[in-house]
C-alpha cells in the first residue's frame, strides 16, 4: 500500500489541482492489433483488452508496480463458511457508469449470469465453481463456492462492472453499438480495423488517475513499417509495438520516449514426454535439449535483445523464484546426454514452427531453434504452420489426427503480472478428456498432476505461491510442460509532448488511465 | 483474314521451318535470355554451386552488408540477412524453388487447361455450356481468395504452392484454347478428316494440337512471371513456400520485419523477381509477336 | 438485345451461387474455427455447445443451404471472430476497396494513355523504347514489394505521403501506384497498337494529305477511335484491380474488403469469408457483364446470336 500513496502523490503533483482535471486537447494513437468485441462478457483473446481496458473495470487491478490494488471494490475478503469459501466484496461507492446510473452489486451479478452462459460468454467454465452470487445490498455482495477455485484469485477476481439498467434498456444489439462501462474512457464511435474513437469521462471516479486528454483516437495498423512511419511522419503521437529491429533507433531519436516492458506471453519448447515410442519419453533426451539451444545468443540477434529468459515463471509473476535458473547452453553436454540416453549419433523428429507472427520474430526464432537442436543430433524436418493449422495441430483430443509428435514451438499466457496456474493446467497437467485439464499438454505425470491440483484448489495467496515455487522446482528438473525460453518483450513510443504512465492491467501496458498533452 | 489463314495453313505444313525462320530473325531479347539463362543455371545448380549452404545459420554473422558497402566482405556477396544466412546463396536457391514452381504450375495448367479448352470447344453443346459455367464459377472468385482458402485446407508447401496456382490458373487456358478450338474446327481439313472416320483422339493429336501449340508456348511464356509474382504474394502473405525451402517472396515476408536494419534484405530478393519476371516478359512477348502473326492480345 | 442481356444476367446468377459454393465448402474443410475463438484451457463440452450454437454439427449440405436461405434474407450470418453481422462488416470496407480499385485503375490509365499513344506515334523512337521499359517494370514487379519500397522512400525517409489508411488524395497515391502499376504494360499495348491501326487508316491519312495538323489528328481523331478496345476492357481490369487490392491494403492498412477476408481465411471466420468473397464476386460478374454488353453498344457490328 505503500508504493500506492507515493503514486497517489506523484500524480497529484502534476495535475496541479483536481478542480481543474477538466480534459482538453485531442490524442492519436496507433496499436497494432485490435481488440474484437467491446463485450468485457464476450472477450476471447488478450488483445481485447485493448480497449474493453479504457471503457470497463475490474473489482481490483494492478497498479504500475504490478501489485494489486483495490480498484471498483472498496475492499475485498476470502471467508470461510460452512467449510466452503466465500468471497466478501464492498463496493466502491460513488461510482457511475458513463450514462450517468450508479454502480451497484446488481451489475456485477448481471456480468456474473453473462459469464455464466455459455451463449455468451467464452469463458463459462471459470465461473464453473461459484455456487452462487449472493446480493447483501447496493454495494456489498458475496461469491460463494461449490469447491475452492485459485483461478477466481488469478484472474483478478474475473468480473466486470457491467450496467444492467442500460443493457436491459438498449439490449445486446444496442450495448454492442454503444457500449458503457465506469472507465475513464466513453465511447464515441468505432470503424472496425480503422479506428476506435473515445472522449474522457467526465464523471470518472478516480480523480487521482485520469486522462488529461479529452478526444482520444486509436488507430489500427497492423504492418510494422506502416506503423513506424505513421508515427515518424507525426501523423500518430503514440505507438505500440515498436518492431524489435528498430527498438535501439528508437531509444535514440529526439524528442521520443520509449517504454519497454514484458508483454504477458511466455513462450517454451514442447515435445510428446508422455508418449513412451517418443525419444522425447526420456528425461536425458529432454535435458539435452534444454542445453542444446543457446537462447541468449538467439534472443540477442533475432529477437534484438527483445526478450526475457525466464525458468518456468517469470520475474514479477506469482511465485517467482530468483534462485530459479534456466539451462545454461552446453552442447557438449547435451551430446553426451543423447548418447547415455541411446543416440549416439542422435536422431530425426518432425520439428513444428509457427509462422504466424504472434509475437515478433516468432518464426525466426523457431528456424534458429530448429538449427541449433539439429548441431547436436537432432535433427529437425521442419513444418510452418499458419496460426489456425498450428493451434488444431496442438489440441489434445481432437477427433482427427495427425497428432503433434516432435519438437513444438508453443506459447501460453500468463498475463500480466503473471501467474502461471491457468497455463499449467493446460499444458502441465496430464490431458484428461472432457475435464478441461491438459488440453495443450504432451505431460503425463502423476506428481505434477497432484500438485497442479492441489494449486487450483487453493484460494490463499501466500500458500499458492508456495505451492507455485514447488511446482517449478520439480517441473524444472524433470523437464516436464516444455522447455521455457523467453518471455516477449514489447516497446512503446511516443512523442514527449504526451505525458504518458503505462498500466499493465487490462490491457497490457496500452491503458489510457493516465495521459495527457503538456502545456 | 485471307492473310491469317495463310499464315495458318502455313505453320500447320512445316511448323519447325517457319518457327525458326521467325524466331531467328530481328529483335531477339539477348539480354533477357541471358538473365533467364542465369536464372535457369542457378535453379540447376541448386545447393552444390552456393558458395554457403542457404540455411545455414550463423549468428555471429547476421546483417552483413553487401561486398560493395562499407563492413561488408567477399565472402557475403549479397550480405547477410537477420540469421546471418548468405543473401546470394537464398537467392540462388531461391532460383531453384521459383522455377519449379513456375514450370510445375505451368505445365499442369497449361495441360488440364489446354485438354479442358479442347474438349469444350470441339464437342460443344452440353459439355461446352458446363465446362464454360464451371470456368465462369471459378473467374468470379478472386483468385487470391481462392489461393489463400485452398492454401489453408492443404497446409502450406512446396506442392500446395504448385496445386494452387495450376487451380489458379487452368481456366484462362481453357477460354483462350477453346475458342481457337472453334475456329479451328470449322476448317475443311477438319471436318475432312472427321469424314475420313479418324478417331477423335486422331483428330486432337494430329490436327488440333499441333495448330494451337504456339498459342500455348506464347501463354505459358507470358505466364512465367505471373506465376512468379503469384508465388510471392502467397508466400508473403505466409501461405505459401515454407522454410527450410528457400524462396524469394519468402525471402521478402522475412526481411520485412528488419526494414530499417538491412534494406539489402528486402531489395535484394525483390530486384531478383523483378529481373527475372522483366525478362520471361519480354521473351513472352518476342515469342508473341514472332509466333502469333494475329498479334491477339493474349 | 433484351433476351441476350437476361441470358447474361442468369450466367452471373449461375456464377455466383457456384462461387458461394465452392467458397462454403472448401474454407469448411480449412480447420476447426472453434478452437481458435475459445480459450486455450476450454472443456472439450463447451467446444461442443459451441459448435452446436454455430450450427457446425450438421453435415455441410445442410449448412449451406441455411446459408443461402439466410443470405437471400441479406443474413449472412455473424462473424465468429467479431461477433457482429458479417454483412455489416463487408458493407463497411466495400466502399474502401471500389476506391483503390478505382484510384489504382485512374493511375494506369493515366499513365499507359500517353505512352501508349506517344510510343506509336513514335514507333521505334526512344519514348518508345522508355515507355515500353517504364510499363513493363511494374508487370515485372510484386505490388506488396512496390508498396513497401514505396513507404521506405515516401513515407519514412522523404515524409511526403501518408503510409497507412484511408483518408484524402495523399492516402491513396502511394496504395494506388502499388496496385495500378501492374496492368500499365497491357493498357499501352492495347492503346498503342490500336493507334498504330487507326493511324495507318485512310481517314487519318486522308487528314494527313489534306495537311490538318499532326497534333489534332493524334489526340482528336485518332485517339478517339483508339480508346475504344480500352474502355471495353476497362470492366476487366478494375476486377483485377479488387483482386490484386488483397495484398496492397495489408501493407497500406487500407481499410478494405481485401484484408478483412485474408484476415477472415487466417481465422477461419467463415461468415466473413463466405461474404466477402460473395460480394467482390458479385463486382466481378457486373463488371464483366458491363465490359460484354460495350461492346455491342460501342460497335454495333458485334452480334449477340
Amino acid at each position: 500500500m505503500k508504493s500506492r500513496t507515493m503514486f497517489m502523490a506523484l500524480s497529484l503533483a502534476l495535475s496541479p489541482a483536481p478542480a481543474l482535471a477538466q480534459a482538453t486537447g485531442s490524442l492519436t494513437v496507433a496499436f497494432g492489433a485490435e481488440g474484437t468485441t467491446l463485450d468485457p462478457t464476450k472477450y476471447s483473446a488478450g488483445v481485447d483488452h485493448y480497449f474493453i481496458g479504457q471503457m470497463f473495470e475490474q473489482l481490483i487491478r494492478y497498479d504500475t508496480d504490478l501489485k494489486p490494488v483495490n480498484w471498483l471494490a472498496e475492499k475485498w475478503e476470502l471467508q470461510q463458511q460452512d467449510g466452503k469459501a466465500v468471497i466478501d466484496i464492498y463496493l466502491r461507492p460513488g461510482v457511475k457508469f458513463h450514462n450517468g446510473d450508479p454502480m451497484s452489486s446488481a451489475d456485477f451479478e448481471f456480468c456474473y449470469e453473462r459469464l455464466k452462459d455459455p451463449k455468451v460468454s467464452r469463458w463459462s467454465h471459470l465461473q464453473a465453481n461459484v455456487e452462487k452470487f449472493e446480493v447483501i445490498d447496493d454495494l456489498h455482495f458475496k461469491i460463494h463456492f461449490k469447491s475452492p477455485d485459485g483461478d477466481y484469485i488469478a484472474g483478478a477476481l474475473q468480473l466486470w462492472a457491467l450496467p444492467k439498467k442500460y443493457f436491459e434498456k438498449v439490449g445486446e444489439d444496442g450495448f454492442a453499438k454503444a457500449p458503457v462501462g465506469t472507465g475513464p474512457w466513453k465511447f464515441v464511435s468505432r470503424s472496425v480495423k480503422e479506428e476506435l474513437k473515445l472522449e474522457a469521462f467526465d464523471g470518472y471516479w478516480n480523480k487521482d488517475a485520469r486522462p488529461g486528454v479529452k478526444d482520444l483516437t486509436i488507430k489500427i495498423i497492423p504492418e510494422d513499417l506502416t506503423r513506424v512511419a505513421a508515427f515518424k511522419s507525426g501523423a500518430v503521437d503514440w505507438i505500440d509495438n515498436v518492431p524489435p529491429s528498430m527498438v535501439a533507433e528508437f531509444k535514440k531519436l529526439p524528442g521520443v520516449k520509449t517504454f519497454t516492458a514484458i508483454s504477458g506471453n511466455n513462450l517454451y519448447i514442447d515435445f510428446p514426454t508422455y508418449n513412451p515410442a517418443s525419444p522425447f519419453n526420456k528425461l536425458k533426451v529432454r535435458q539435452a535439449v534444454a542445453q542444446a539451444v543457446d537462447m541468449d545468443a538467439i534472443i540477442k540477434s533475432v529477437l534484438f535483445g527483445q526478450g526475457e529468459r525466464y525458468a518456468e515463471v517469470g520475474k514479477g509473476s506469482t511465485g517467482y523464484n530468483a534462485d530459479l535458473k534456466p539451462y545454461a547452453y552446453n552442447p557438449k553436454a547435451a551430446k553426451q546426454l543423447l548418447a547415455e540416453a541411446g543416440y549416439p549419433s542422435g536422431f530425426e523428429t518432425p520439428c513444428y514452427n509457427l509462422t504466424t507472427p504472434r509475437e515478433p520474430n516468432v518464426k525466426e526464432m523457431g528456424e534458429a531453434v530448429f538449427a541449433y537442436l539439429g548441431q547436436v543430433g537432432i535433427r529437425c524436418k521442419a513444418q510452418g504452420l499458419e496460426y489456425g493449422a498450428w493451434i488444431n495441430l496442438g489440441r489434445r483430443g481432437r477427433s482427427g489426427p495427425p497428432e503433434m509428435d516432435g519438437v513444438l514451438m508453443w506459447m501460453w499466457s500468463q498475463g500480466l503480472p503473471g501467474d502461471p496456474a491457468t497455463p499449467w493446467g493446460g499444458h502441465l497437467h496430464s490431458f484428461v478428456a472432457g475435464k478441461g485439464w491438459g488440453s495443450y499438454s504432451y505431460t503425463d505425470d502423476k506428481q505434477a498432476d497432484s500438485m497442479i491440483e492441489q494449486l487450483k484448489g487453493t484460494m490463499e495467496q501466500p500458500r499458492r505461491e508456495e505451492l507455485i515455487r514447488q511446482i517449478a522446482q520439480y517441473k524444472h528438473e524433470n523437464v516436464l510442460g516444455g522447455i521455457t525460453t523467453y518471455r516477449p518483450v514489447i516497446t512503446l513510443a511516443w512523442r514527449d509532448k504526451v505525458e504518458f504512465k503505462p498500466w499493465p492491467f487490462p490491457g497490457a501496458w496500452r491503458g489510457f488511465q493516465e495521459i495527457s498533452l503538456k502545456k | 483474314m485471307v492473310d491469317v489463314d495463310a499464315s495458318y495453313a502455313e505453320i500447320a505444313r512445316r511448323p519447325s521451318q517457319i518457327v525458326m525462320r521467325r524466331l531467328f530473325g530481328s529483335g531477339i531479347p539477348w539480354w533477357s535470355l541471358l538473365i533467364f539463362s542465369l536464372v535457369v543455371v542457378a535453379a540447376i545448380g541448386g545447393d552444390n554451386i552456393t558458395p554457403h549452404d542457404p540455411n545455414g545459420l550463423d549468428l555471429g554473422s547476421a546483417f552483413k552488408p553487401p561486398s560493395w558497402l562499407e563492413g561488408g566482405s567477399i565472402d557475403y556477396l549479397l550480405g547477410t540477412d537477420n540469421l546471418g544466412r548468405d543473401i546470394f546463396s537464398r537467392i540462388m536457391a531461391g532460383a531453384s524453388v521459383t522455377l519449379t514452381v513456375a514450370i510445375y504450375a505451368i505445365v499442369i495448367s497449361g495441360g488440364i487447361g489446354a485438354l479442358i479448352g479442347m474438349v469444350s470447344g470441339y464437342f460443344g453443346g452440353v459439355v461446352d455450356t458446363i465446362i464454360m459455367r464451371v470456368v465462369d464459377i471459378q473467374m468470379s472468385i478472386p483468385s487470391l481468395a481462392l489461393a489463400l482458402v485452398i492454401a489453408t485446407v492443404l497446409s502450406p508447401s512446396l506442392t500446395t504452392v504448385i496445386v494452387v496456382i495450376s487451380i489458379t490458373y487452368w481456366t484462362w487456358y481453357a477460354r483462350i484454347i477453346r475458342g481457337e478450338i472453334l475456329s479451328l474446327k470449322e476448317r475443311d481439313y477438319v471436318a475432312l478428316a472427321k469424314v475420313a472416320g479418324c478417331s477423335t483422339a486422331t483428330i486432337f493429336v494430329r490436327h488440333l494440337l499441333p495448330n494451337i501449340l504456339n498459342t500455348l508456348l506464347v501463354l505459358a511464356s507470358l505466364q512465367v512471371g505471373q506465376v512468379i509474382i503469384f508465388e510471392a504474394s502467397l508466400s508473403f502473405l505466409g501461405l505459401g513456400i515454407q522454410s527450410p525451402d528457400v524462396s524469394w517472396g519468402l525471402m521478402l515476408a522475412d526481411a520485412r520485419n528488419y526494414i530499417g536494419n538491412a534494406w539489402w534484405a528486402i531489395t535484394l530478393p525483390g530486384v531478383a523477381i523483378m529481373l527475372t519476371c522483366l525478362s520471361a516478359n519480354l521473351i513472352g512477348d518476342w515469342l508473341r509477336d514472332t509466333l502469333d502473326p494475329k498479334r491477339r492480345q493474349l | 438485345m433484351l433476351s441476350y442481356i437476361l441470358r447474361r444476367v442468369m450466367h452471373g446468377v449461375v456464377s455466383i451461387i457456384g462461387a458461394s459454393m465452392l467458397i462454403f465448402v472448401i474454407s469448411r474443410m480449412s480447420g476447426d474455427p472453434i478452437v481458435l475463438l475459445l480459450p486455450v484451457d476450454a472443456p472439450q463440452s463447451a467446444i461442443d455447445a459451441m459448435r452446436e450454437t454455430m450450427g457446425l454439427d450438421r453435415p455441410i449440405w445442410m449448412q449451406y443451404l441455411i446459408f443461402a436461405g439466410k443470405a437471400l434474407t441479406g443474413d449472412f450470418g455473424n462473424s465468429y471472430r467479431w461477433q457482429m453481422p458479417a454483412l455489416n462488416l463487408v458493407l463497411d470496407r466495400l466502399p474502401a476497396t471500389i476506391e483503390l480499385a478505382l484510384s489504382a485503375l485512374l493511375f494506369s490509365i493515366m499513365l499507359a494513355v500517353p505512352l501508349g499513344v506517344l510510343s506509336a506515334v513514335n514507333r521505334g523512337g526512344w519514348i518508345d523504347t522508355v515507355g515500353k521499359g517504364f510499363a513493363m517494370l511494374g508487370q515485372a514487379m510484386p505490388g506488396f514489394w512496390v508498396g513497401l519500397l514505396l513507404i521506405l522512400v515516401f513515407s519514412v525517409h522523404l515524409n511526403w505521403l501518408p503510409a497507412f489508411g484511408a483518408g484524402g488524395v495523399s492516402h491513396i497515391i502511394l496504395p494506388a501506384i502499388a496496385l495500378g502499376w501492374y496492368p500499365v504494360a497491357a493498357q499501352t499495348r492495347i492503346i498503342r497498337s490500336a493507334m498504330l491501326d487507326v493511324l495507318d487508316s485512310d481517314y487519318i491519312r486522308m487528314g494527313r494529305a489534306l495537311g490538318a495538323p499532326e497534333r489534332l489528328l493524334v489526340w482528336k481523331y485518332a485517339f478517339r477511335n483508339a480508346a475504344v478496345p480500352l474502355v471495353t476492357v476497362l470492366g476487366v481490369y478494375f476486377a483485377s484491380m479488387l483482386g490484386g487490392a488483397f495484398v496492397v491494403e495489408v501493407i497500406f492498412a487500407w481499410p478494405g474488403l481485401g484484408r478483412t477476408v485474408v484476415e477472415a481465411v487466417f481465422a477461419r471466420d467463415f461468415p466473413v469469408v463466405q461474404a466477402g468473397v460473395l460480394f467482390t464476386s458479385v463486382l466481378f460478374v457486373v463488371s464483366n457483364l458491363l465490359v460484354d454488353l460495350s461492346y455491342g453498344l460501342i460497335d454495333p457490328r458485334i452480334r449477340h446470336g
